[in-house]
Formats: C-alpha cells, sequence, structure tokens
C-alpha cells in the first residue's frame, strides 16, 4: 500500500532527510542523508560497544563469583581438589575467550544474531589451553583500540577496520584448516588489502606501508594464541629437536666454527650477551613485526662485536657463523615455532627485501646449518664429532691461541668463584643444621621438664573431687565446672558465682 | 617497503633483490663497500656492517631500491645458498682472476641457479681483482664464453681501483628492470604483480572492490 502510493507519487519532502539539513535522505539509511545517518549511526555505535563493554565485564564478574563459590565447594569435597580446580581452570580460561570473543563480536549493530552465537560455537570448539589467555585478551584488547586509534585520521580507516575485524573473525572459524592454508589466506588478504590501498593513496607507499604495519599488528595480535605453533603442524616436535640439538653442541667453541669475536675485549663481550637476551627476547613477542625486531638488534649486537674485534666492517662471512654461535649459546625458546610463525604470518614486502628479511634469512640459515651440522663443516673428522655428541671426551681448551687460553682461565676463576660460593654455603647449611638439632633436644628437654613439674603440683596438690563436689554452693553451675573449680581450694573463701538475670526491655 | 611495480603507473618504484655469491676472500664485501660507500679498505666505514646494503637508484625516470644481500662464502654454508637466493630479481656471481678454483665454484652456482630458480634471476659473473692481472689464472675468453653460454653477462671489475662496479650494477637494475617488465606484460595489462610477490598467479579480486567514498554507509 505504501509502496504503491510512493510509486505513484513522491512528495518533495519526503526524498529529503528527516532531520531536515536540506539534503536527500535514502530509506537504507532510514530516512536520513549520508551525513546524518553517519552521525546517527556513530553514536548508535558507540553506545552500543559501551554496552557490549558493560555486559562483558558483568559476565566475567559472574564469571569470578561462580568461580569463588565453586572454589568454595571443591575444597569442602578435599578428595577431588586437585581435578576439581583444574577443570576450573579450564572453565575460566573458557570464559575469559569467550568474554572476548563478545567484546569483538557484537560492536556490529548489523549483524545481531552473532551476539548469540558467538559465545556457543567458541565454546563447542576445543579452546586452546594457554594460562596466558586472560594476559592475550587484554593485549588484544589494547591492540584494538590502538588500531582503531591510528585508523581514526586515516582516510576509509572504518573501511578497512572493517575489513579486518571480519576477516580476523572468520579466521577463528578457520582453526582446525591447516597452518599453511590458514598462512594462505592471511597472506591473500594482505597482498588485497595492500593493493586497494595503493590504488586509494595514489602511490603514497609510506602510508600503506605503515597502515600494512598497523594491520598487521592488531590481526596477529588476535590470532595469536590460535595461529602460533598450532596442533595441526609438527612445529612442537620441530622445537623440541633443535632444542636437544643445540643442547648435545654444547661443546662446540668459538674457534671450530671460527667465529671472529674476541670475548676478551669487554665490550664484545657485553654485545654478545646483548645479542643472546634479544634472540631469547623474540619468543615474548606476539607481533611478526616485533619478533624480526628482537633478531635485527640481535643482528646489530652482533655486528658491533665483530666490529670491535676485528676493526672493520662485519661482511657475511664473518656475521654467519657468530650468528650460528650466538644461536648455540642462546638456545631461544621455540625457535622452530618462531620461525614458521614469522614464515607464514608477516607481511611478505619485509621478509623478500627488507633489512629485517635478510636478518631472518640469516637466523633460518642458522638454523639448517645447526641442524646438519657434521664433522666437516666444525674442520674435524667425524669420529671425533661422534666422540664429543656422546659427550666421551670434551674439547681441550687451553692450548692454542691466547683468546681461547685465556678465556678458558676467565672460565677457570669462575669456576673457582663458584666452588668458594659452595662451600660456604655447605659451611652455613651444616650449622643451621646444628642449630636446628639443638633446638630439637631443648624441646624435648622441655617438654620433659613441663611434665615433671605437672607432676610434683600434682603430688603436692592430690584431688579431691567428692568433697569439693560437695561443697560448692550453687547446684545450677555443672558438674565439670564445679569441678575445675574445685581445685583451687581458696575458692570456698570467695562469694558464689554471679548468676545469670534477665532485665525486661 | 612497496614491492616492485606495486606503487602508481606514473612513478611506480621496482624494489629489486640481489644476491652476492661466491667463495670467501674473493672480495665480494669490498666490491658491494665500494659501490655503496666508495670506499675500498678503508677505517672509515660508516656502516656497521657490509653484509646487507640498499641503494636508490633513478634509471630512466624509474626509481629503483636495490637490496644487496652479501652472502657466507665459506664451503661449509654453500648448501645454505637456496634460503638466501629464493625470491631474488638477480645474482652477482663473484670469482677472483687469480683464482681458477673460484671461477669453478661460480660455475657451481650458475647451475645451481639456473636449476632452482630458472630464467627469471639475472645473473651476472664478475671477475674481480683485475688490478693483479699479472697473476690471472682465468683467462678472460674461457670466462666470457662461459658467461654466455649460461645466458649470463660477464664484467671484470676492481674494487681496489673503483673500475667496472657502477657499470656492473647499472646493467644489472636495467636488465631486472626488463625482466620486470615482459613479466608484468605477460601477466596482461600489468594488474600491479611482480616478480617479488609471494604467489604468483593471483591477480583478480575476489572480494567486491570497496566503493570509494564513504563506503561504511553501503553496508552499514
Amino acid at each position: 500500500m505504501m509502496s504503491q502510493r510512493r510509486g505513484i507519487h513522491v512528495d518533495q519532502s519526503e526524498l529529503l532527510c528527516k532531520k531536515g539539513c536540506g539534503f536527500y535522505g535514502n530509506t537504507a539509511w532510514q530516512g536520513l542523508c549520508s551525513k546524518c545517518w553517519r552521525e546517527v549511526n556513530q553514536r548508535e555505535k558507540q553506545r552500543q560497544i559501551q554496552e557490549d563493554w558493560a555486559l562483558a565485564e558483568r559476565l566475567q564478574r559472574e564469571e569470578e563469583e561462580a568461580y569463588a563459590s565453586r572454589h568454595q565447594r571443591a575444597q569442602s569435597q578435599p578428595a577431588i581438589t586437585p581435578f576439581n580446580k583444574f577443570e576450573e581452570r579450564k572453565t575460566k580460561v573458557k570464559s575469559s575467550k569467550v568474554n572476548t570473543v563478545t567484546k569483538f563480536f557484537t560492536p556490529s549493530i548489523k549483524t545481531p544474531p552473532k551476539k548469540d552465537a558467538g559465545p556457543f560455537d567458541t565454546q563447542s570448539t576445543p579452546s586452546p589451553s594457554s594460562s596466558a589467555s586472560r594476559q592475550s585478551t587484554l593485549d588484544s584488547d589494547r591492540a584494538a583500540r590502538e588500531f582503531i586509534d591510528f585508523l581514526k585520521p586515516v582516510k576509509s580507516g572504518r573501511e578497512i577496520f572493517k575489513q579486518c575485524r571480519a576477516f580476523t573473525e572468520s579466521m577463528v572459524y578457520k582453526r582446525d584448516m591447516g597452518a599453511d592454508e590458514l598462512s594462505e589466506s592471511v597472506q591473500d588478504f594482505y597482498q588485497n588489502l595492500s593493493e586497494r590501498l595503493q590504488s586509494q593513496f595514489k602511490g603514497s607507499s609510506e602510508l600503506v606501508e605503515k597502515v600494512m604495519d598497523e594491520v598487521e599488528k592488531y590481526m596477529m595480535t588476535r590470532l595469536y594464541t590460535e595461529v602460533f605453533c598450532p596442533e595441526t603442524t609438527d612445529d612442537e616436535k620441530k622445537d623440541l629437536a633443535i632444542q636437544k640439538r643445540i643442547r648435545d653442541l654444547h661443546w662446540v667453541t668459538i674457534a671450530m666454527l671460527c667465529v671472529p669475536v674476541d670475548e676478551e675485549i669487554p665490550e664484545v663481550s657485553d654485545s654478545v650477551v646483548k645479542a643472546i637476551t634479544d634472540i631469547i627476547e623474540m619468543d615474548s613477542k606476539q607481533v611478526p613485526k616485533d619478533k624480526l625486531a628482537c633478531i635485527t638488534r640481535c643482528s646489530k649486537h652482533i655486528f658491533n662485536a665483530i666490529k670491535v674485534s676485528k676493526k672493520e666492517a662485519a661482511s657475511a662471512d664473518d656475521f654467519l657463523p657468530t650468528l650460528i654461535y650466538i644461536v648455540l649459546k642462546a638456545n631461544p625458546p621455540r625457535l622452530q615455532s618462531n620461525i614458521q610463525y614469522i614464515t607464514r604470518f608477516c607481511n611478505p614486502s619485509r621478509l623478500m627485501t627488507g633489512e629485517d628479511g635478510y636478518y631472518f634469512t640469516n637466523l633460518c640459515c642458522a638454523v639448517a646449518f645447526i641442524e646438519k651440522l657434521d664433522g666437516q663443516s666444525l674442520n674435524m673428522s667425524s669420529e671425533e664429532f661422534e666422540l664429543y655428541m656422546s659427550g666421551q671426551t670434551s674439547p681441550h681448551w687451553p692450548q692454542p691461541t691466547a683468546a681461547s687460553s685465556s678465556s678458558g682461565t676467565a672460565a677457570l676463576t669462575q669456576v673457582h668463584n663458584s666452588l668458594d660460593l659452595l662451600t660456604g654455603l655447605g659451611e652455613r647449611q651444616e650449622r643451621v643444621i646444628e642449630k636446628a638439632r639443638q633446638l630439637e633436644s631443648d624441646l624435648i628437654d622441655w617438654t620433659d621438664e613441663v611434665e615433671q613439674e605437672v607432676q610434683s603440683a600434682l603430688e603436692s596438690f592430690p584431688l579431691e573431687t567428692q568433697n569439693t563436689t560437695a561443697n560448692t554452693a550453687s547446684g545450677t553451675a555443672s558438674a565439670s565446672l564445679s569441678a575445675i573449680d574445685s581445685e583451687n581450694i581458696e575458692n570456698e573463701q570467695l562469694p558464689p558465682p554471679l548468676q545469670p538475670q534477665m532485665f525486661a526491655g | 617497503m612497496a614491492t616492485a611495480g606495486a606503487a602508481g603507473s606514473s612513478g611506480r618504484t621496482y624494489s629489486f633483490k640481489v644476491v652476492l655469491l661466491g667463495e670467501g676472500c674473493v672480495g665480494k664485501t669490498s666490491l658491494v663497500l665500494r659501490y655503496c660507500e666508495n670506499k675500498f679498505n678503508d677505517k672509515h666505514i660508516t656502516t656497521l656492517q657490509a653484509s646487507f646494503l640498499t641503494k636508490k637508484l633513478n634509471i630512466t625516470g624509474k626509481r629503483v631500491n636495490l637490496a644487496i644481500w652479501d652472502t657466507a662464502g665459506q664451503e661449509r654454508f654453500h648448501a645454505l645458498g637456496p634460503i638466501y637466493y629464493r625470491d631474488s630479481n638477480g645474482a652477482i656471481l663473484v670469482y677472483d682472476v687469480t683464482d681458477e678454483d673460484s671461477f669453478q665454484k661460480v660455475k657451481n652456482w650458475v647451475k645451481e641457479l639456473r636449476k632452482m630458480l630458472g630464467n627469471e634471476i639475472c645473473l651476472c659473473i664478475v671477475g674481480n681483482k683485475i688490478d693483479l692481472d699479472k697473476d690471472r689464472n682465468v683467462s678472460v675468453e674461457d670466462a666470457e664464453s662461459y658467461a654466455e653460454s649460461v645466458g649470463a653477462k660477464h664484467y671484470h671489475t676492481s674494487a681496489k681501483l673503483n673500475k667496472g662496479i657502477e657499470e656492473l650494477f647499472l646493467d644489472l637494475c636495467k636488465r631486472m628492470m626488463e625482466t620486470a617488465q615482459a613479466e608484468e606484460r605477460a601477466k596482461g595489462n600489468g594488474a600491479s604483480q611482480s616478480a617479488s610477490s609471494r604467489r604468483g598467479v593471483q591477480i583478480v579480486d575476489d572480494e567486491p572492490q570497496a566503493t570509494p567514498a564513504g563506503g561504511c554507509c553501503s553496508t552499514g
């Protein structure tokens, strides 16, 4: 009926924006013009977001209360407490995940059903057991806020955010996919987005780069727990393998690798320590770019060490052996997982041509070298290599160059210092034990003493129970009470105990 | 960093990755330091390192970003080559004209590169240290005919005397640009794909193109 009427006769005023700003409106925007609609829509969305936050917080509180009460119940059933606790933790982890999902799923008002669907879907899929889940929730919240802040001044930033969020959401459902497929779809997304941005910003590649960095940061912070070392791959197995391998190679020296670094110089050993710290720190970062930054920092320290030792700019011939040495010394946690994660989810242009990419490639080389390392690559016979690997012999330290021998003496003095410390510690422990024994015997003596005193007291004042009960005046007092009173003979001179009395009002 | 050919049509920027291969001590590092810093055996080299260097060029109005990757030349690291030269647009294979053995190494590299990367990579064979010409052990004819037989270009350089290095890199850049352009044409309309893009084929956008202005309204 309405549409019919409109079809026949359309009044000019009906086409105008309902807010009366003079522009034409659109039924799709509730009769508002684009500007007014955006305003209204924005406000509504903002409100929605705030509501969602409130809801999420409320859920969190409820969950915590529930947790507390369940915890109490669990304590009253001591037999199954440990298991219960574990279960509790699991549900807690789950619930905090659910909260995140609610937070991020709901702000889109155009798809209200998702609000309800979201939590259930995530709950039905197995949630990865991660104690850091709560932390990651905070992280991803912060990442989202930073991302939004960053995009605010950017042209069509809203569009970019929407796409990224939609994509990230869709990734959550693809968790069961293989790691390569996940990587493929993330990389496709990067590529499509960057191409679109290129045409949008008309070749301002710096801005595109910046936006892409933020996109990567936002998306990977959100997806980190899902896509880092996923269960569908054997990354973890490889991690353990390389870790064990590096541990087995503990005997490899600077001289064997021909590392041009002289650790005797304080600045050099300082750089080496910093390099080791940086490469270990890589595991603690979530965004591929940050991980790469750790590798780059590590490399810069290595270059510094080489430059100070050799007094000339480091070439790749010097750099790679030193990096291998650093990796062997550091044994960085989850090395393979980190490398795989960066390869899969880093913005490809950075890995391809940038400086970070170069250092990352060198790290990959170092790992590949360590995996395939044999006697030949260390300039020794394979028999010798086997002996070292099996731990039957260890390389001779003190002979060859001045550097290695003095580093040997440095190690020796360190060993001596540690030994001194240990002996000191042992002495103090013995003293503690002696004192403890003394205390024990003192305690035993004391209990004996007390017992004796009590005995003697009892003997000097024998009990006359029968007598005293008869003598106590008030019959209302209970028998036990009078028995206690009866121990004191002077009691008889005391007035009778006060009786409780009722006072009206 | 923008990938090659990803910029707008007029002021496009090419990004090329070039690997330096060759035995240790043939002067790879000196070569690249001379090119990027114009220094040789100098105590005042400003860079901390000489293993990753970049150079910005302008060739016939086109901007080119060159990333030069030095590789460890020791024999025991030979097996790591594929990790280094993956996705590279060009390779500079350096040998020492006084060292026949280093030329053999170059031949090995050429074989390997052609096998792994085909003709997409531009190869340069460089005989370095021509200032020591009196001790030459690799004949000019042998080297040049070999280079031609494998579709590579041959250059003679001296990092010490700064000879032939500019030409080498300029020539290589031009060739890499040609290769990139040819590749683009082959893909039709040059839809911002390049040799350095991760996946070779995917040109078509599956997702609908975002509306240029106020895109939020159409879906809101």
